[in-house]
């Protein structure tokens, strides 16, 4: 039998992931190890792919991945014809539209310009109030946006604020909370219901536990 | 030079040789099965006016269907989908023909996915449409004939049965409203547990709830019905339940084993499907290669209500499959090429006509000389050669020699 191929976004997710295979029991010496090789076996049922987030997606809607962990953001921006079956519960963060301090965002008639590194999360959050707005697609720290004047806001990822407090910003309104997802091929669940949703009731059952102890 | 000039549309490719073969191979034996089966072929324009494919009752978003505008002004759409053209035909051209309609169809869709994502704009569908026919046989004909035709082009797949009458008849005993329903549809298709389950808390909590909470994880072999079966809460959901299960039980005799399954969970398009769902896969195929299921309301949108269930084939994906399952057919080279001096270039093509009316295939020579014909010959290793004069000369180039021709 072929090793059931899950995808990980490589950096923080790829660390809680290992460590939350490690308790499962599987031996993720070779992630560990990995030098720079991408595609590692853990144990002799899986084999592990480091890929850029948007990439999970892609290989997992592809089927060359079975699997995929893979943040909410990620799943938001890029859309999805794949199973979202799990909540990892590790990679909290939020999504935010934050603004000068001070400033009241949503006064006035004038169209606001808006900018981000997830113009499609932007737009539909926007389409729920109604507003039209002006997006602006930024690549790289999109807090300088409004200190240099080009947009009135932003809607980004926030973990504890202190960027957007370091630079002048606050957060105007939460647009949603955000965590590590698993997602899996459409044919992969079908053709492999048995391992796979052995396997996803063994990482449900150890988050379960892990969250239980924080609490 | 324009800039275009030399590449397709994204999503669009050439089939060359091989390719197109195994893609004519593939349509061929579903053409076959369809046809054997009593299936009569149609074929509907490549293009169509928007109003057939409204989002509301096709499924289909107006953003993924190419659009044009006639001289008219009128909106054009590049077929995006075949049922429902089928659907127009039946409703008009087709409405005073003996009913039960059986008509199979092989022709292009065309679909306007996100760039940069892999996906083709274009793809093949060969598929079965049986028109005016309600109940438990029609279901079945169309089912057996969708394995068959699947049978004979892999033996790997698997099927998968579900009914879109089962989530709605749950969803109708809750309190919730268009939006919440179409919220709750859009995490069971995504097996999303997570949101199912938040969209499901803010509601009182009644066996109902618990029904839909379980939906998406309803799916495996034969003993999915025993899981469901406490859950259905009324006597539609329970009534369709059952007969899903009648389904299945025919379905085991056509000896799919454990590769029939179900899924309860299966809600794409509820709004268009309104009884049994079909779908299949195999495996190294990440989406699924045939799509199916009952859809008895739509014709009803052609002013000619009747009852309908149809499949389609996705020729593109299988023809992959075989195509990475090794399958290589050889493209056929002729069994002679044929050459006439100057002055016998009529007689070298009437030579040639005799050679393929007798059922052979033969190329004639287009060069002027012979060496070139026989440096020709060797390159595209054929081997033999019949010079057209006087009399008719054959030549045989052995494979030594041929080879010895494509080193110099």
């Amino acid at each position: 039998m072929k090793p059931l191929r899950i995808a990980l976004t490589k950096g923080r997710l790829e660390k809680d992931t290992v460590a939350l295979f490690e308790k499962m029991g599987y031996d993720c010496e070779a992630v560990r190890n990995k030098g720079r090789r991408l595609i590692l076996p853990v144990g002799d049922s899986l084999e592990v792919v480091l890929a850029k987030a948007a990439d999970v997606i892609t290989y997992v809607e592809h089927g060359v991945c079975d699997m995929g962990v893979v943040g909410k953001d990620t799943i938001m921006e890029n859309g999805s014809s794949f199973y979202e079956v799990l909540d990892l519960g590790f990679g909290h963060c939020r999504f935010a539209l934050a603004a000068p301090q001070g400033a009241d965002f949503w006064s006035g008639y004038s169209a606001r310009t808006i900018a981000t590194k997830y113009p499609a999360t932007a737009r539909a959050f926007f389409e729920s109030r109604g507003m039209d707005v002006d997006i602006i697609k930024i690549e790289g720290s999109v807090e300088l946006a409004p200190l240099l004047g080009l947009s009135d806001a932003i809607v980004d990822i926030v973990e504890t604020g202190t960027t957007l407090r370091e630079n002048g910003l606050e957060i105007v309104e939460e647009v949603c909370p955000i965590s590590a997802r698993l997602i899996v091929n459409v044919a992969s669940l079908k053709l492999r219901k048995r391992e796979i949703e052995a396997l996803v009731s063994r990482m449900e059952r150890e988050t379960r536990k892990e969250k239980g102890e924080t609490k | 030079m324009k800039k275009y000039s030399k590449v397709t549309p994204e999503g669009t490719k050439d089939l060359l040789f091989e390719e197109c073969l195994i893609h004519r191979v593939v349509e061929q034996k579903l053409s076959r099965v369809f046809a054997s089966r009593g299936f009569n072929e149609v074929v509907t324009p490549g293009m169509e006016f928007m109003d057939v494919f409204d989002p509301e009752s096709s499924g289909i978003a107006p953003e993924v269907m190419y659009k044009m505008a006639d001289r008219r002004g009128r909106l054009i759409v590049m077929r995006p989908d075949s049922t429902m053209p089928i659907a127009r035909l039946a409703a008009t051209r087709l409405q005073n023909e003996e009913k039960p309609l059986r008509l199979y169809y092989t022709q292009r869709i065309y679909r306007n996915n996100p760039n940069l994502t892999g996906r083709s704009d274009e793809v093949l569908q060969s598929g079965v449409e049986l028109l005016g026919a309600a109940g438990k046989r029609a279901d079945l004909e169309a089912i057996a004939t969708a394995v068959e035709a699947l049978s004979c082009c892999t033996p790997d797949f698997r099927l998968e049965l579900g009914h879109a009458g089962f989530f709605r008849a749950i969803a109708d005993q809750l309190p919730i409203n268009g939006e919440q329903r179409e919220n709750i549809r859009s995490t069971i298709e995504a097996k999303n547990y997570a949101a199912l389950n938040t969209l499901l808390d803010g509601l009182v909590q009644t066996p109902s709830v618990a029904a839909m909470r379980r939906l998406p994880r309803l799916f495996g072999g034969e003993e999915v019905f025993a899981e469901a079966a406490p859950l259905c809460g009324s006597e539609e959901a329970a009534s369709m339940l059952e007969y899903l299960h009648s389904l299945y039980s025919s379905l085991v005799k056509l000896g799919l084993g454990d590769r029939l399954m179900v899924d309860l969970g299966l809600v794409q398009r509820n709004d268009y499907y309104t009884g049994v769902v079909f779908s299949a896969y195999a495996q190294d195929c990440g989406d699924a290669i045939l799509l199916g299921g009952r859809y008895d309301n739509l014709l009803s949108r052609f002013d000619m209500p009747m009852p309908a269930i149809g499949f389609s084939v996705n020729v593109d994906a299988v023809a992959k499959l075989l195509e990475e399952q090794g399958y290589a057919p050889d493209c056929p080279k002729p069994d002679v090429l044929v050459y006439g001096p100057e002055g016998y270039e009529m007689k070298a093509l009437l030579f040639a006509s005799g050679v393929t009316s007798q059922g052979g295939s033969c190329e004639t020579s287009v060069f002027e000389t012979e060496e070139e014909t026989i440096a020709y010959a060797r390159r595209r290793g054929i081997v033999r050669l019949a010079i057209v004069g006087e009399k008719v000369q054959e030549l045989r180039l052995d494979r030594e020699n041929a080879k010895g021709g494509e080193g110099r």
